[in-house]
């Protein structure tokens, strides 16, 4: 649990963060959105406090952050930034054991823990253990620096912009990999964005900041349908918010009853991605099965209904 | 490295050793250097002893420098130090406008004659370049590089020695070399305040008309400095290897 309580933080006379207070739930990823200069990683680095506020406070887990020396606190948090931020003299296998090897775990321990996360992100240690992160891809060194924020179990993971440098498919697949992680260890996510798309797809909550100012904070679906401001609203975009809205479920979740012909669709499609296969292979209708079994059927009809405001 | 710049690196070697521990193997050579009647193998003392003195005096200097060019570099880019940074540049900078042979006349009457004028004009000398690239190391470290290593919990001490120092090696190490080439070839000049250097020979050399003398100091100081600087370039070259550069 993190509750933020009117923080502030000003640099001279303008105020970076203003009185903003957020309650983050444990076990959930809560997005800030908002665009540059919208304060939102003056207020994720005040959690971990590589900057501190003027006034106000944050308590993670019932405990103030500035009770705490800072370096205790940040070891006991995950931190990953845009540029991932690798030590490029150190080994993979020594990147990822930063945070374990300050807080003094033997070295069997540690190596133990090296090969579990880089199985996780299916790197292979025998492969990469010993490589710099120099002779790494971009979406590897990526992987890497997510692997090194969760070496020491954090209960709570903090994001700055982690994709941002990374080709579409690759930061596709990163922020899939990150959702089953999430969902694996229960780990509660900050992360910062300015991406609208990857703050609904992988936010249970969606914080929009602006000028410093918290505009809203609720679910993506309830953001993308009542927009408390006009600028929220220009930041869901109004052209394709029906497609947003549908991208939040899955075809499991909207199963119809009935009978349709050609290939079932997998039940964990988003709507979204159902719609567009309809509308592709011709068909008004179309199987849902999962593992194989059928469940029922999808329909643009329905998936029409779902799209509209709700 | 080449094939031929190891065996021409090698053979520098070699041609230098040689010429110090036995410099009559030469006799023949640097009589062509002569005039009728003068020796044309330094005979006023041991090359090899002059050459030790030569080093040993280039490497304490050169040492002092490097802890205080160093140290400082570190002490203004801690965010405690940031204000001495203009002060502490105008000090390097001064160290280096002096030229050593005013360093070296101004000192002696300080200081009297012999190694220890030397010794102040070439720390003096090594202070700027030492200090420059080292402030460049340090500041070129990549801002995510530093920004993780706070972020993952290290003290600023651990971020120092674990991340800051190794990134910078390579160019501190690059200060280090420009500031050892030209003190072993302006440690040559502190002879004339009566230092123990290879300067000693080159004078004797002037002194009697001997260009055979000349020569030999002359060869073993340059021997000395391309070496030594090739030494340093290899030392970089695998630093920044090492750093995955």
């Amino acid at each position: 649990m993190i509750e933020i309580c009117d923080v502030v933080k000003s640099f001279g006379d303008t105020r970076a963060v203003d009185e903003v207070s957020l309650m983050i739930a444990p076990h959930t990823i809560c997005a800030l959105v908002g665009t540059s200069g919208s304060g939102k990683t003056t207020l994720l680095r005040m959690i971990n406090r590589l900057v501190e506020p003027t006034s106000g406070n944050i308590r993670v887990d019932g405990r103030d952050v500035m009770s705490v020396p800072a370096y205790e606190l940040r070891r006991q948090m995950g931190y990953v930034i845009q540029g991932h931020g690798l030590f490029p003299h150190w080994t993979i296998a020594r990147n990822i054991a930063t945070v374990p090897s300050l807080l003094g775990w033997d070295r069997r321990t540690i190596d133990r823990r090296v090969d579990e996360l880089l199985d996780l992100f299916q790197l292979d240690p025998a492969t990469y253990r010993n490589r710099l992160p120099g002779e790494l891809s971009g979406g590897q060194r990526q992987r890497v620096g997510v692997a090194r924020a969760l070496a020491a179990k954090p209960n709570i993971l903090l994001m700055d912009e982690p994709f941002g440098a990374l080709d579409p498919v690759t930061r596709g697949k990163a922020q899939e990999e990150l959702r089953i992680i999430q969902q694996k260890f229960g780990t509660t996510i900050v992360l910062v964005t300015h991406d609208m798309d990857e703050a609904t797809h992988l936010g249970d909550r969606i914080a929009v900041l602006d000028k410093g100012r918290l505009l809203q904070h609720g679910e993506p679906a309830d953001i993308i349908a009542n927009p408390a401001t006009d600028f929220v609203r220009e930041l869901v975009g109004t052209t394709d918010r029906a497609f947003r809205l549908l991208s939040l479920a899955t075809l499991g979740e909207h199963v119809e009853s009935g009978t349709a012909d050609g290939e079932p669709l997998e039940a964990t499609m988003t709507l979204r991605s159902a719609y567009s296969e309809l509308l592709w292979s011709g068909r008004k209708a179309a199987p849902v099965a999962r593992d194989g079994t059928v469940l029922g059927i999808v329909t643009l009809d329905g998936l029409g209904r779902l799209a509209a405001r709700p | 490295m080449s094939p031929l710049g190891l065996v021409l690196r090698l053979a520098g070697l070699v041609l230098l050793v040689w010429l110090v521990v036995q410099p009559t193997a030469f006799a023949g050579l640097l009589a062509l250097f002569t005039r009728p009647g003068q020796p044309s193998v330094y005979n006023q003392g041991s090359l090899l002893a002059l050459t030790i003195s030569h080093l040993l005096i280039v490497a304490s200097a050169i040492a002092a420098s490097a802890l205080l060019a160093v140290g400082l570099a570190i002490f203004v880019t801690r965010p405690f130090g940031v204000d001495f940074l203009p002060v502490s540049r105008a000090l390097a900078n001064i160290g280096q406008t002096f030229p050593p042979v005013a360093v070296l006349a101004l000192c002696v009457p300080l200081l009297g004659f012999g190694t220890t004028p030397t010794l102040v004009a070439l720390f003096l000398y090594g202070l700027l370049p030492i200090f420059e690239n080292s402030l460049a190391g340090l500041s070129s470290v990549p801002p995510p590089v530093t920004e993780a290593a706070k972020g993952m919990g290290m003290k600023p001490m651990q971020r120092l020695i674990g991340v800051e120092l190794p990134l910078s090696m390579p160019l501190m190490l690059a200060g280090l070399r420009l500031s050892t080439t030209i003190a072993l070839s302006t440690a040559a000049i502190g002879s004339t305040v009566a230092a123990p250097t290879l300067g000693e020979v080159i004078i004797a050399g002037l002194q009697t008309g001997n260009t055979a003398f000349v020569v030999q100091g002359g060869v073993i100081v340059a021997l000395l400095a391309v070496l030594i600087h090739e030494g340093f370039v290899a030392l970089e070259r695998s630093q920044r290897r090492r750093i995955g550069l």
